[in-house]
């Protein structure tokens, strides 16, 4: 694995004419159609829509976990062949293995990693402190809030140190203090760390609050629908009159998205 | 990160009762303690006091009821002649070879249904027909190739043992969650990873039912074995006793063997509870 500070120059991603069907109760379903997109190394997108439209499916392929029947997704300039340490991914449920306490949680990541069993522990022991949990690391996840385990489950997320960091809808569970401080908390990390990290949300204050750029899809068949660039540092205000502006112009694009019928 | 303070606040592994604890809590922890270990005592208290007096008063005769007063007397003098200890081993034995037996057999055919939908087709319909046939259903069949020597004990006891482990094991395998799953495909988890490091230990609650269920049903098909062919075991006391009509000596056996079936569950549950620390304490 590669030593920290080097990460940014990794994490490209491309997505090129991409396309997803289903079968559902034996009818063809197309998830995704035409879908193109270039992520630049250390970028932060955020992908913004409402449910069903494929943004979770979106985040699978770039995950390696699907894949894709049309057009190809590539990584690094690599074709995404499967899942890979390389790209960490974190889900909307922290998934934490109830019978592992916080620091085999996240050791639990490193198990195919190669490194030595000292490397192992220092790194686990770096990415639990990274995301403010120390002392915390003998603690079962039943002992812990529901912000606390998604903090281990980012700090398993980013112990391989991926170039690419996948969220899905990762503080959708959250109440709204926590989700706010995680927000703070992961772009901070992201800002000094320099992975390149893909955010999947319906929320469209979390999508312009943190993304470098938001991709807004549109369902049935999903499809790119906008890509509003955010031209704000960080970190930001989230009373900022920018994002004000670019709220409506996302809830507009959202809107048009929704089926007549919805 | 800024959130060490803030996440500070949220529950630490220790109870809290033995820490904060003032005189007033022990007292209490230990009033609850006392109230725990009490309440089960009641019902057989109370049973046992009607036994008295039934045979105090001669409802029945007392070949029939003995006073449980001689009970006891037969207890401590099968415990000093070693009759019972003697015989206690024996039993203990034919468990411990029928249950290891049935249990790995059972975790294992288990385990090979959970993982492959084709082991289970094949197998699942035939272990579920076998499951239907009462254990003491299979004595006269395998009395023929067995004889009624300790192969047929062992092996109705682990036939016994089989049928819940199985059952329990592949719920088990079946009931963990997919999206965990999905977590060790992120990391690259081989299949030996898989098995042993999510499979199995998210399995070990059902797992574990059905192992106490296995070590119940084996003790009782000992009884039903012993009672049927043997010339020594708890269960061959129960028969000779009766045969003898000492009544005395059937329900001593009877407790003895209560006793055994209690304990063996207490410790293979001491067992589940320290492989579920992880678990929230109830």
């Amino acid at each position: 694995m590669s030593a920290p500070g080097d990460v940014a120059a990794r994490g490209r991603v491309e997505l090129r004419g991409v396309g997803k069907r289903f079968r559902v109760d034996g009818r063809e379903l197309t998830v995704l159609d035409g879908i193109d997109l270039v992520i630049e190394p250390g970028e932060f997108v955020t992908i913004l829509g409402a449910s069903g439209c494929g943004k979770s499916t979106l985040l699978r392929l770039l995950a390696g976990l699907e894949h894709p029947d049309a057009g190809e997704v590539r990584h690094d300039g690599r074709a995404i062949a499967g899942t890979g340490l390389e790209r960490g991914l974190v889900f909307q449920e922290p998934r934490l293995f109830p019978w592992l306490t916080v620091a085999e949680n996240v050791a639990a990541a490193l198990l195919n990693a190669p490194l030595d069993a000292d490397a192992k522990r220092r790194a686990v022991a770096g990415h639990i402190a990274m995301v403010g949990l120390g002392g915390f690391e003998r603690a079962y996840p039943h002992q812990l809030s529901g912000g606390m385990a998604q903090r281990v489950a980012i700090a398993r997320g980013l112990v391989n140190r991926p170039g690419l960091l996948l969220l899905d809808e990762p503080f959708g569970a959250l109440d709204a203090f926590t989700r706010e401080q995680l927000q703070d908390e992961l772009r901070a990390l992201q800002a000094r760390e320099g992975f390149t990290t893909v955010l999947v949300t319906h929320d469209v204050e979390e999508a312009l609050y943190l993304g470098d750029r938001v991709v807004v899809m549109s369902p049935r068949p999903g499809r790119i629908r906008a890509v509003i660039a955010v031209p704000l540092g960080q970190p930001r205000d989230r009373a900022d009159e920018l994002l004000g502006r670019l709220h409506h112009a996302a809830r507009a694009a959202l809107r048009d998205t929704l089926p007549l019928a919805a | 990160m800024s959130g060490a303070a803030y996440a500070g606040a949220a529950a630490r592994p220790a109870a809290p009762g033995r820490r904060a604890g003032g005189a007033g809590r022990i007292a209490a922890r230990l009033r609850a303690g006392i109230a725990t270990l009490l309440l089960p005592l009641l019902v057989p208290a109370a049973l046992l006091l009607l036994w008295s007096v039934a045979s105090d008063r001669g409802w029945l005769p007392a070949q029939i009821l003995p006073a449980p007063g001689l009970v006891r007397d037969t207890l401590l003098d099968l415990w000093r002649s070693s009759d019972l200890t003697r015989d206690a081993g024996i039993s203990l034995g034919r468990v411990a070879q029928g249950f290891a037996l049935g249990g790995a057999l059972g975790l294992l055919l288990g385990a090979a249904m959970g993982l492959s939908r084709t082991a289970e087709d094949y197998l699942k319909p035939l272990l579920t027909a076998l499951a239907q046939v009462p254990t003491i259903g299979w004595v006269p069949l395998l009395m023929l190739p067995l004889g009624i020597g300790e192969t047929l004990k062992v092996a109705i006891i682990a036939k016994a043992a089989l049928v819940p482990v199985v059952l329990n094991t592949l719920a088990g395998i079946r009931a963990v969650p997919p999206a965990l799953f999905e977590v060790a495909a992120v990391f690259r988890y081989t299949r030996a990873q898989l098995l042993g490091r999510v499979l199995l230990p998210a399995a070990v609650p059902p797992l574990f039912a059905g192992l106490r269920l296995g070590l119940t049903n084996a003790w009782k098909a000992l009884v039903a074995v012993e009672l049927l062919a043997s010339s020594e075991g708890l269960g061959y006391q129960l028969v000779w006793g009766r045969q003898m009509m000492q009544m005395d000596v059937v329900i001593a056996a009877m407790v003895v063997i209560a006793a055994f079936g209690l304990l063996l569950d207490a410790g293979l549950g001491r067992v589940e509870r320290r492989l579920q620390r992880w678990r929230v304490a109830a």
